[in-house]
């Protein structure tokens, strides 16, 4: 857990340790995806917010192989190119809503301490 | 778990599978980008270099990839050590508290278990050891009784149980012909005694059957040790003879390895073989016992049961006086060590509660600790790292902190061990043998584990109390002064008061026992009286006459050495133990059923002997001059014989004891006079009836000769030496020490344990005290605002002094109950051990409340005044 994600532009957010897996899991609840798909979507739901690096996002993905969240096959592609697509597994999908709302009472932690004390 | 699992299952199984894969799917990932830049316009060529610049370094990401499958916690480890390290400098006193008292937890728990692991535990160094057996015969009132020589030979070839069998004693031979007579010990087996016992020989050969014939040529296999010791490692010795009391035996051999089989130094061993006595009676008892190895499969029941078949078919084949032998078997290792087991299961429960002490002070010390540190743990989880990963640091802290203090304890073993070897009493088999050897370190390093893994559960248990917002919220006593911290503290205070009252009480117990053993009135004056034992060589002394000569030339010559007062012999002196007992019966009274015949000691003293060691006669005469060979044979009785039979000593006189009772041969003795009991069994040991024979009229050429001299004993034994060679020089002495030595040697082992639980006890209230203070002090510590507030709202001092004071109060209480409990229970344990006072003993019982009264007294003291010093003002302001 000691890669943290290093982004070359300034002004786009820096993602917290350990929250590229959520995302990534979130990422394949409704489908199976590959590597390339699995950034193209970060990118797009965070209004490029987020660019993923590969750099961050191979090693995620074989971290969550090792722990069972995530299933991968070799499938053929709708425009005909062979990859290879990631799918959530049960325990992916139980981590997901652990992880979830887990997430949103941080936020909620955090907003309250920040919030300006009136 | 599961990573674990598949991470194991990628090294052994598709290792190679991953790199192709990764490749292939970068490969794919590239074509993807490089399709996209196409459909943006670039041209196919553009499109792909600009595709590998924004997919990054390929290599790098492989690597990494890689590495999420390989054992990273290796490298985690290594900073967590690091880390760890960094907080035991951090915090030096704390952590050297924690690693001295793990180092005496530890130690003391490694030195008693390498004591017990050798004497109890190892294995018996002898092949299939476990199945060996110790037999004797026994009736339903005694089981020490020897095999006689046609019993043992019906066993061995009629048996069923046993895969082999072998007869042994032991005896001692004067060695003469090489240089000065030397006393020697022998083992006296029959052949089958050395396939028993593994023995093999490096020399010539060990016995065979041919040995076993007691016509046969006399043979001698010799130890290795003996044969560099006494015989210059003569690599010729086999076919030479050696002179033995007199006789010649000849040498077949040297054993590889000696045997230690008779508890003692063996020098030699020499063929077991029946006399024409023992081939004619059923009855001829000897010394000898048998040994045998069980077939795999039978027990030890089922085996006693085929002897005893074999006993009852003999007691009507060849009916005697003792047809109601039976056979006394039991396995080597329980014959051997079924008396010490006690002690060690004492000692182990008595170091076993210091282990608990020492643990319950670490953890108190490191919840204290822990408390102090939950603003860092907040901070680190705040920043990113895990619950697991806190846990696993603070594990690893605790772990390193222990396996210091498990190595400083291993130090402090060996040095226990040395103390425990230089102290102990001989007699405990095995014990010499103890060392850290390698179950030993096994055992330690495994106790070092638990008692880390136990300490660091107070930690991991506060920690996971430590939740960001409180933390941050609190003020800085800290998470972990909340109810299970208090709990916690609260319950490791009582256990330690409740842990030392037992030791308190044992160990008090144990020392009350000793002062009683040895201030018993021992009946005589051992003060001043030198005891030389000596065993004159049959060869040389073979008759009454010459035995009696010797003994009165050597007695006359003592008497006329300076400083000396007085000069007697007796067989056994007092302290001496059982020297040959016998059945008895009382002549003018009613013959008893022949099963209810008593035993009594039997002993010899000669004219001098008790005017010397100073035991009263309290009616008729002690043995005189008059008492020889051919006058009527007298006896001197003790107390407790008189007492049994008659209403007074003067009663006794004149009447008669027939040893061996009324069913077997034996002399018909009048009572000529009755003595005060002597301690023959040892200080602690039980009063027995004794029975003392004239000297003159029963012989013996082992005798104690007693010295006493006008002033300190020991100066007066060169002198004693010098009379001796003077009288002869080629009698060895046995030994010789004072008459007190005797005594005192019986309460070696008795010395040896209360000694032990005493130090145990010491190591214990020290722990105690140290854990009760620490956690009352941390209490004040972390109530100082709220006393600070009480103050300033006006409670005076000893209105805080009783709301502290009654927290102290009530935990100490409830230790001391509890321990009452254990103590009262912990006292029956030790019953078997104490002498001369109750188990349940009222004054050791109060001076053990009484001591943890005062460990609690006084770690109470200091944080209670720390709570009156408390300034409210500075308090409150420290915010």
């Amino acid at each position: 857990m000691s890669t943290v994600d290093y982004l070359p532009e300034e002004k786009r957010l820096e993602l917290l340790q350990g929250t590229l897996e959520v995302l990534i899991l979130r990422s394949l609840k409704l489908e199976a995806n590959h590597a390339y798909g699995i950034s193209q979507f970060l990118q797009q739901q965070s209004d490029n917010e987020f660019v993923v690096d590969n750099g961050s996002l191979y090693p995620a993905l074989q971290r969550l192989l090792q722990r069972g969240w995530i299933a991968a096959q070799w499938k053929t592609s709708p425009n005909g190119r062979r990859a290879r697509y990631y799918n959530l597994t049960a325990a992916g999908r139980k981590q997901l809503v652990k992880a979830t709302s887990q997430w949103e009472r941080f936020v909620a932690a955090m907003a309250r301490v920040l919030a300006p004390e009136g | 778990m599961r990573a674990w699992w598949s991470k194991i299952a990628r090294a052994f199984g598709r290792r190679s599978g991953l790199g192709e894969e990764l490749s292939e799917e970068m490969q794919a990932h590239l074509e993807f980008l490089a399709e996209r830049n196409v459909e943006r316009g670039m041209s196919a060529e553009e499109a792909r270099d600009a595709a590998r610049r924004e997919f990054g370094n390929a290599a790098l990401m492989r690597e990494r990839s890689y590495e999420s499958w390989q054992f990273r916690g290796f490298e985690t480890l290594l900073r967590d050590i690091r880390y760890a390290l960094r907080g035991i400098g951090r915090a030096p006193a704390f952590s050297l508290i924690v690693i001295l008292t793990l180092a005496v937890g530890i130690g003391a728990n490694t030195a008693i278990f390498s004591a017990v692991y050798a004497v109890l535990l190892k294995p018996l160094p002898y092949p299939s050891g476990e199945r060996l057996v110790w037999l004797g015969e026994s009736t339903a009132k005694a089981t020490g009784i020897s095999v006689t020589w046609l019993n043992f030979d019906h066993w061995r070839k009629e048996n069923h149980a046993f895969e082999s069998m072998a007869g042994f004693e032991s005896a001692d031979f004067t060695l003469t012909g090489r240089g000065q007579a030397v006393l020697t010990h022998a083992g006296i087996v029959t052949s089958e005694f050395f396939p028993l016992t593994g023995a093999r020989p490096v020399l010539g050969r060990l016995f065979t059957a041919s040995d076993d014939d007691p016509h046969a040529p006399a043979t001698v296999v010799v130890t290795r040790e003996f044969w560099a010791r006494a015989l210059g490692s003569d690599p010729a010795i086999v076919g030479k003879t050696l002179m033995l009391d007199g006789s010649a035996y000849t040498v077949v051999g040297v054993l590889a390895r000696v045997p230690g089989f008779f508890g003692r130094t063996t020098d030699y061993y020499l063929p077991l073989r029946p006399t024409a006595v023992q081939l004619a009676r059923r009855d001829a008892h000897g010394s000898m016992r048998a040994l045998a190895l069980l077939r795999p499969g039978v027990t030890l029941a089922a085996a006693r049961a085929d002897i005893d078949t074999i006993m009852e078919r003999l007691a009507k084949a060849d009916p005697g006086p003792e047809d109601d032998h039976r056979v006394y078997a039991d396995f080597l290792t329980e014959v051997w060590t079924g008396d010490v087991r006690h002690v060690f299961a004492l000692l182990i429960g008595a170091v076993g509660l210091v282990l608990m002490l020492a643990c319950a002070n670490i953890g108190s010390l490191l919840l204290i600790r822990m408390t102090q540190r939950a603003r860092e743990m907040a901070i680190r989880s705040a920043i990113g790292a895990g619950r697991g990963r806190l846990a696993r640091q603070l594990v690893t802290e605790t772990l390193l902190i222990t396996l210091l203090g498990g190595a400083c304890g291993l130090l402090l073993a060996d040095f226990g061990l040395h103390l425990l070897k230089a102290l102990g009493p001989r007699d405990i088999p095995r014990l010499m043998e103890a060392s850290l050897d390698v179950p030993v370190l096994l055992f330690s390093a495994a106790l070092t584990l638990v008692v880390g893994l136990i300490c660091s559960l107070a930690p991991v248990l506060g920690s996971r109390r430590v939740n960001l917002s409180t933390q941050m919220k609190e003020s800085s006593t800290g998470a972990g002064s909340g109810r299970l911290g208090h709990a916690l503290r609260g319950g490791l205070v009582i256990t330690e008061v409740a842990a030392a009252l037992v030791l308190l009480f044992t160990s008090g117990i144990l020392l009350r026992s000793l002062l009683a053993t040895e201030n018993i009135n021992p009946g005589f004056a051992p003060k001043h009286v030198l005891a030389l034992e000596l065993q004159l060589p049959d060869g040389r002394y073979k008759t009454h006459a010459a035995i009696l000569d010797f003994y009165a030339r050597l007695e006359m010559a003592l008497r006329a050495l300076p400083g000396v007062q007085a000069v007697g012999a007796v067989n056994c002196p007092p302290g001496g133990g059982d020297c040959g007992d016998d059945w008895y019966s009382v002549v003018e009274r009613p013959a008893p059923r022949r099963e209810d015949v008593p035993l009594t000691l039997v002993n010899l003293a000669d004219a001098n002997c008790f005017q010397t060691m100073g035991i009263r006669i309290l009616a008729g005469r002690g043995p005189a001059e008059e008492d020889h060979l051919g006058a009527p044979a007298v006896a001197v009785i003790n107390e407790t014989m008189a007492r049994t039979w008659w209403k007074d000593a003067r009663s006794a006189l004149g009447q008669h004891i027939k040893l061996g009772g009324p069913y077997m041969d034996g002399p018909a003795l009048e009572i000529v006079g009755v003595v005060s009991d002597v301690p023959q069994m040892g200080l602690d040991g039980p009063a027995q009836p004794v029975v003392y024979r004239a000297a003159a009229q029963d012989a013996d050429s082992a005798m104690v000769v007693m010295i006493r001299t006008s002033g300190d004993p020991v100066t007066r034994m060169a002198s004693v030496r010098r009379v001796l060679a003077a009288t002869d020089s080629e009698i060895p002495i046995q030994s010789l020490k004072s008459c007190e030595a005797w005594l005192g040697a019986s309460l070696t082992q008795r010395r040896f344990i209360a000694l032990l639980l005493a130090l145990f006890a010491g190591i214990a209230v020290a722990l105690a005290a140290i854990g009760c203070y620490g956690v009352l002090n941390f209490w004040v510590s972390s109530r100082r605002h709220e006393i600070a507030i009480r103050m300033a709202m006006g409670a005076d001092m000893a209105a805080i002094l009783r709301r502290t004071g009654r927290q102290a109060a009530a935990l100490g209480g409830i230790g001391l109950l509890i321990g009452l409990c254990a103590s009262w229970g912990a006292s029956r344990w030790v019953s078997s051990m104490v002498f001369g006072i109750s188990a349940h003993d009222p004054a050791v019982f109060f001076m053990a409340v009484t001591g943890a009264l005062l460990i609690v007294l006084i770690s109470a003291a200091v944080p209670l005044w720390r709570a009156t010093q408390v300034s409210p003002m500075e308090t409150l302001h420290e915010v």
